[in-house]
């Protein structure tokens, strides 16, 4: 292996441009253009890694970016394809799974014990005795496996992008080119996506004499002068989702393409073919020689042997022999060889022998081929053996018809070509070229144009039905081109004879676990792991199916093929993710909780003032004078139209048709099984004004629980979630309508504005919204404010009470004066099966009024009787029992803590808990387990702190 | 010596329909194919028929992620899961099948003080029943998994964990050829691409059941059909508390092995294993929308990398090789639906499977093929009966925010 003395004129490598690399702590000289396997290729380099279970050397296969053989390390990411990453200065790359080294590999001595690896081995082992498993299994283990994970956060930076076009065509060669043209000309704004970094597909890898090169040159040209096609090279559509949302991934980038119409024209997955020792390095399919040769400069071999079955691995035979390597015969699957071909000329004059019905039956070597013995295809017949340091396969291949599959389309066998079809296509999805069947020349771009064309009928204004039906006409008149062989598998040979590279799943394999009964393609896939590697089955699922059909006597359309499953190439998390934000939701005053040195937490993706000082000192404040505390991260829904008290009364078990204006109400949300979900207070402003308030994490279900029940219904109402839009304070204790009436002209008398009453006005001259409600059970107003001044409103208020000692207090000190009042936490003191009844809500239930979602279970519920009740209780020893500790009766749990923390006020420990209703009396005792230790409480089923409430009330 | 390894012996084989079984079960997933065997080994009951429309495993049991554990969080659940995991911790003898569970532990990470708050329920009540489960503090999780990253995500970093040794992940198609092969030579038939269309009644109790291959008769028909389990219910004209959603999964190329325990996460919406094959795989919750659809979705595949990357910083450049997608028979109260029904003599449910049901296959084949032979409801499996949706005795196994896999 080598470089070409002169490269051909379709070089992508530009050799004035030299590159270095590192290459397993050797130094590699690459050029510009390069991929690592070229380079490798070209400094000698052939054995790339070591397979999956016998640790037997592997070369340069597919060339593709598909199989498995060229996976190494590259700047610390594990498992990239070399064949298809371009050399960058510097790169550091290294082999997997060899030790040491791919060349020298000491784990090789796993194929002298093949014999006790059959297929589905480790199911019939290790287990016995049971003890032993574990042992067997840590050593298997670390066997398996082929990337290293280190623990180190790899530097890359990566993005996602969203875009849109009327048709997406998937590939670039020629079809996926006069497809692009096809649709643009008709006025459709087309992105093209391709996998390769340069266009025109196997086209621009032939000869640069052939007529195809030159044809995807001119097409190349027109489509990058279109200004409405777009065009990603380097990228490949890895998944046909859902609404025809396209997953493409360009190196670390992910994009999203939303397309109206998409077009496959992804050409064919060329095959390997099975024979006996068919993984050696020095085995490649004729496209990975193709692209070697006409794009890298790169001479694969010295002496060659084709295998071919169709016209294509002629033209690889001559551009081998255009490229000065000797072809020591060509071999045809078919039983005649066409010799008026420019190739057949060609290989005659060079005096290749040519072998018209003989295949490869198998190959012999160490690391690296060193002859073949070909035979007839029929099976009968002498062998010849013939040296070789290179055997080209050329053997077709499969239609990649991956993608429409995903978008619900059915692959059916044409028996003729050989070929599973797409067919019944999902809505708006094209196929053409080689991934439709189409492989003569000439119809490839015939048929491009025509899918193009099809696929951007009805996006413009221009009818082009004619234009289709005429190309369809032409392309029924070409010559259809057969590129597969009968069968996938060779007669009789000696050496493993590989199906499965990937996973090393040899013929034999396969036969015993179709004869243990996995006869199915599906079972048979998961019992022999065949097609369940890297590639996911795109070398090696045909032959599966092959062999699959022949030992159990059925046809390969009786045996079926396995679905395909995005994605279609395997894509990193990185790519997928792209830049991965955390970003912190601050409340509008969040510079003044800084400023006073409070310890601020993250709840949820807010970040709120946890403390200012201690519980004590500010519940003192709250308790004797005034605290003000941010409640900006409510959720706030704005509510507008005739019909609001129909969708209150929807939603709310509670009853809203007496709300009278300037009157707010606690409710209660439950879904359709009659489990708490949400509570808030919702507030009437007007007329036909509501303004409602949720909890800080239920907001988004809330709204989006009102839209759905809105939808399909003709209630005039107007739902706006305006939780952004506002901050909010609540000003709470005995001096809070002293403070709040030095900011406000309103009228704050009781009777004016009492308790649950709720008015809009101006507080320091800002226009703003006020509750009078008792979350903390002292006098006290939330103050809802337009959020920008947040900061003013902060400090008007802490100027204003400074008079009164007024002081903040956060979010700690706010959870021990709610318990105080046995005010619930939904979600905390209630889980996904608390009903209202049971969760000292009845009051709010409301049976009387028409319809509410979750009556009908609630109401079930209150028939059955209620076994279980959420209570207060007071520890008798003071102790606080931990969160979610159990309530214990002879040995039994039979309920649990739920919240739990000291009052100073009260200076006692009191909480919520479950416990049996029976036990739901004031004074009962309950036994609680609390780190391993016995906790009395004694229940108490009304507010500990001012159980009338006439401290908020007042 | 070594001719185990390789046999002609078939795992199952085919037969042609009888005219009558004494017991038809429908659905060959692990549930089907645990009753059947259990019929057959504990009370020689071996007339049974498995109807499949699918190959063996088409359905949620081949597809799931195989999380075997018992850190439940009610005194229903607890003690059954753990029945369950006893059975599987003996099961690769039972069936001299090397099923590969492989007991690496199951860790559940809590980032939130109701997070916190939640696994600490767990932990007691586990304890309190005598289950290996605990509370562990973040600097024991990072001992646990080394590669761990606690706090990259700034809003939820990890505070605790619940740690339960006995937990891991199975080769769950094995588990599947195992039981089936066990039937198998027990004399029970499997009848794969058989589709039941129908169960046929006469005066409350059932008769037969018609298939794509013919009708048979039958004393009992069980519907163990995870995913469908409504609509062979309807069958016999019985309504099921249940809304099917699909669940999604993936895994990564294989790598060496850097993952002992199973990791889940409710707040990330993540849980992620390492298989012995080295596979990472991952799952997250059910959709949100019901679907009988397999169709895979990107944004499943997005998240799965985002909350991934979330714990493992260092995973950016692994790669997802496969998703896919199951359905599962979600109940209000995420626990099960088992036993008799009234008003069908004969018709029994083991069913809401919701996304958990794998770990209960042996304990629910075991205990379902007891109530058949004995014609009584084994205590174990009564709380979650039918009738409790009426009786508002729901088992909450749903807590206000749990992954349960
Ligand atoms: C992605 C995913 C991940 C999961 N992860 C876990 C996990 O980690 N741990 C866990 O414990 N559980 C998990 N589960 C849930 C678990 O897989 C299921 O609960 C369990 O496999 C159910 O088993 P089954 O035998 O009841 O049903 P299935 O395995 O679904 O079998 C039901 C069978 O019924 C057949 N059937 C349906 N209709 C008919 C008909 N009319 N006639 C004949 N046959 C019919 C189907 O073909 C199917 O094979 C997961 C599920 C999914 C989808
Ligand atoms: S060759 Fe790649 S999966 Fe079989």
């Amino acid at each position: 292996m080598s470089r070409l003395s002169t490269p051909p004129s379709s070089t992508l490598v530009n050799r004035s441009k030299p590159l270095v690399f590192e290459y397993n702590g050797r130094r590699i000289d690459a050029c510009e253009g390069d991929t690592v396997a070229s380079a490798l290729m070209a400094s000698g380099v052939d054995i790339l890694s070591r397979s999956f279970k016998y640790h037997r050397p592997r070369g340069h296969l597919c060339g593709e970016g598909h199989c498995p053989n060229c996976m190494m390390n590259v700047d610390g990411s594990p498992n990239v394809r070399i064949c298809s990453e371009k050399v960058c200065n510097g790169m550091v790359v290294k082999h997997q799974n060899a030790i040491p080294s791919p060349e020298f590999d000491l784990l090789a001595i796993t194929q002298k014990f093949d014999f006790l690896m059959p297929a589905g081995f480790y199911y019939k082992i290790f287990h016995k005795p049971r003890f032993m498993w574990p042992v067997f299994e840590h050593f298997i283990r670390k066997v398996a496996g082929l990337g290293v994970v280190d623990g180190k956060t790899p530097p890359y930076r990566y993005e996602r992008q969203h875009l849109r076009a009327d048709v997406v065509v998937v590939g670039g060669g020629p079809s996926g080119l006069s497809a692009a043209l096809g649709a643009a000309e008709a006025g459709a704004s087309v992105t093209l996506v391709e996998q390769d970094s340069f266009l025109g597909g196997h086209f621009r890898f032939q000869n640069p004499e052939s007529s195809g090169f030159k044809k995807v040159l001119e097409l190349e040209k027109q489509v990058r002068a279109k200004s409405n096609i777009r065009v990603l090279t380097g990228a490949v559509a890895f998944g046909l989702y859902e609404g025809n949302m396209l997953g493409v991934v360009q190196g670390r980038r992910t994009v999203r393409i939303r397309a109206k119409r998409v077009v496959v024209a992804s050409g064919i997955l060329e095959r390997p073919f099975v024979f006996g020792n068919n993984d050696l390095p020095g085995i490649m399919l004729g496209r990975a020689v193709q692209r070697l040769l006409n794009l890298y400069g790169v001479q694969p071999g010295k002496r060659a042997v084709v295998v071919g079955s169709n016209d294509r691995a002629l033209d690889v035979a001559a551009d081998l022999l255009h490229a000065g390597v000797e072809v020591a015969a060509y071999a045809d699957q078919r039983e005649r060889i066409n010799d008026s071909l420019e190739s057949v000329k060609l290989l005659k004059s060079k005096g290749v022998a040519l072998l018209p019905a003989t295949t490869a039956v198998s190959a012999d070597g160490k690391m690296h081929i060193r002859s073949v013995t070909l035979g007839p295809v029929a099976g009968r017949g002498e062998n010849i053996r013939l040296d070789c340091d290179l055997l080209v396969l050329s053997v077709g291949g499969d239609p990649a018809i991956h993608l429409v599959q995903q978008g619900g389309a059915r692959g059916f066998f044409e028996e003729h070509r050989v070929e599973f079809i797409a067919k019944r296509l999902g809505e708006g999805h094209f196929v053409a070229g080689d991934s439709n069947g189409v492989h003569h020349e000439d119809s490839i771009l015939l048929d491009g144009r025509r899918a193009g064309l099809a696929a951007a009928q009805g996006l413009g204004s221009v009818d082009h039905a004619a234009e289709i039906a005429d190309l369809e006409s032409r392309l029924s008149a070409n010559p259809a081109v057969v590129l597969n062989p009968k069968t996938m598998v060779a007669p009789d040979g000696s050496g493993k004879r590989f199906v499965c590279v990937c996973e090393d799943v040899t013929e034999k394999d396969v036969c015993d676990a179709i004869r243990e009964g996995f006869d199915g393609i599906e079972t048979l896939k998961r019992y022999s792991t065949v097609s369940m590697g890297p590639c996911q089955g795109k070398m090696c699922q045909m032959s599966a199916i092959g062999i699959c059909a022949r030992e159990t006597n059925r046809t390969i359309e009786e045996t079926g093929s396995t679905v395909s499953r995005p994605p279609f190439i395997p894509i990193t998390l990185g790519a997928l993710t792209g830049r991965n934000y955390h970003p912190h939701k601050t409340v509008p005053t969040h510079s003044r909780h800084a400023a006073l040195n409070a310890k601020v937490i993250s709840l949820g993706d807010w970040l709120r003032p946890e403390m200012y000082s201690n519980p004590a000192e500010e519940s003192r404040a709250v308790h004797e004078r005034v605290g003000l505390i941010d409640v900006s991260t409510l959720g706030r829904i704005d509510l507008r139209g005739t019909d609001v008290v129909k969708l209150l009364d929807k939603v709310y078990i509670n009853s809203w048709g007496n709300l009278k204006v300037g009157r707010t109400r606690y409710g209660v949300m439950c879904d359709d099984t009659g489990i708490v979900f949400d509570d808030g207070t919702c507030a009437r402003l007007g007329d036909q004004h509501y303004f409602m308030t949720t909890t800080t994490s239920g907001v988004d279900g809330v709204y989006q629980w009102l839209t759905s029940w809105m939808a399909g219904t003709s209630l005039d109402v107007c739902v706006t979630n305006v939780t952004s839009g506002y901050g909010g304070v609540n000003i709470a204790g005995p001096r809070a309508k002293e403070v709040l009436g030095k900011l406000t002209s309103l009228n704050l008398d009781s009777k004016e504005f009492p308790y649950m009453g709720c008015v809009q006005g101006q507080v320091a001259g800002v226009p703003c919204i006020l509750f009078r409600i008792g979350f903390v059970g002292e006098l006290g107003y939330e103050v809802h404010f337009p959020s920008f001044y947040g900061e003013y409103m902060w400090d008007v208020i802490m100027d204003a009470g400074k008079e009164f000692d007024i002081r903040p207090f956060g979010v700690e000190t706010q959870r021990i004066l709610r318990l105080q009042k046995s005010h619930i936490i939904i979600g905390q003191d209630t889980d996904a099966i608390t009903n209202p009844l049971e969760a000292n809500l009845a009051w709010a239930v409301k049976f009387d009024k028409p319809d509410f979602i979750g009556r009908r279970a609630i109401f079930e519920a209150k028939k059955q009787g209620i076994k279980k009740s959420l209570v207060g209780f007071v520890t008798r020893h003071g102790e606080v029992p931990e969160e979610g500790t159990q309530v214990m009766e002879n040995g039994y749990s039979v309920g649990r803590v739920t919240s739990a923390r000291f009052s100073p006020h009260l200076n006692k420990s009191i909480g919520l808990a479950w416990v049996p209703t029976a036990r739901a009396k004031d004074g009962q005792p309950i036994l609680i387990r609390s780190k391993g230790e016995w906790v009395i409480a004694d229940v108490v089923t009304h507010p500990f702190y001012d159980p009338e409430g006439a401290r908020m009330k007042g | 010596m070594l001719n185990f390894l390789s046999n002609d012996k078939k795992m199952w084989r085919r037969h042609t329909l009888k005219s009558s079984y004494e017991v038809v079960i429908v659905g060959a997933g692990i549930h089907g194919l645990a009753t059947a065997y259990y019929l057959a080994k504990n009370h020689g009951i071996t007339d049974v028929a498995l109807f499949d429309k699918g190959y063996l495993g088409a359905g949620a049991s081949g597809r799931n992620t195989a999380i075997i554990r018992a850190n439940y969080r009610t005194a229903e659940g607890v003690p059954f899961y753990e029945e369950s995991l006893k059975l599987y911790e003996d099961l690769a003898r039972d069936l001299d099948y090397n099923i590969m569970f492989s007991q690496r532990g199951h860790l559940t990470l809590a980032h939130t003080d109701r997070g916190v708050t939640g696994l600490r329920e767990r932990a007691e009540m586990n304890q309190i029943l005598g289950i290996n489960s605990s509370m562990i503090k973040p600097e024991r999780v990072k001992q646990l998994v080394p590669t761990i990253c606690l706090d990259s995500n700034p809003h939820y970093p990890v505070m605790a964990a619940l740690w339960h040794p006995p937990g891991g992940v199975i080769r769950h198609d094995a588990v599947v050829w195992g039981y089936a092969r066990g039937c198998d030579q027990m004399g029970v038939q499997i009848h794969p691409f058989t589709e039941v269309k129908a169960i046929n009644t006469r005066d409350g109790a059932v008769q037969s059941v018609t298939t794509n291959r013919g009708e048979v008769k039958a004393k009992f028909v069980v519907n163990c059909t995870a995913g469908h389990a409504s609509t062979i219910a309807q069958m016999v004209n019985v309504d099921l508390p249940i809304t099917t959603h699909p669940l999604q999964a993936c895994v990564t190329e294989p790598l060496k092995p850097f993952l002992d325990p199973v990791i889940v996460s409710s707040t990330l919406h993540i849980y992620v294993s390492q298989s012995d094959r080295g596979e990472l795989v991952i799952g997250q919750e059910i959709d949100p929308f019901s679907s009988y659809s397999f169709r895979s979705t990107l944004p499943f595949l997005e998240g799965a990398a985002m909350h991934l990357l979330d714990l493992f910083p260092c995973l950016s450049e692994v790669r997802f090789l496969r998703q896919w997608a199951g359905i599962c028979d979600m109940t209000p109260d995420y626990s099960p639906i088992m036993g008799f029904v009234e008003g069908v003599d004969g018709f029994i449910l083991d069913v809401g499977w919701g996304t958990y049901g794998f770990k209960a296959g042996p304990v629910s084949g075991k205990r379902i093929a007891e109530l058949i032979a004995t014609r009584k409801t084994p205590n174990l499996i009564r709380p979650f009966r039918l009738s409790r949706f009426y009786e508002n005795d729901l088992v909450g196994e749903k807590a206000a925010a749990s992954v349960s896999h």
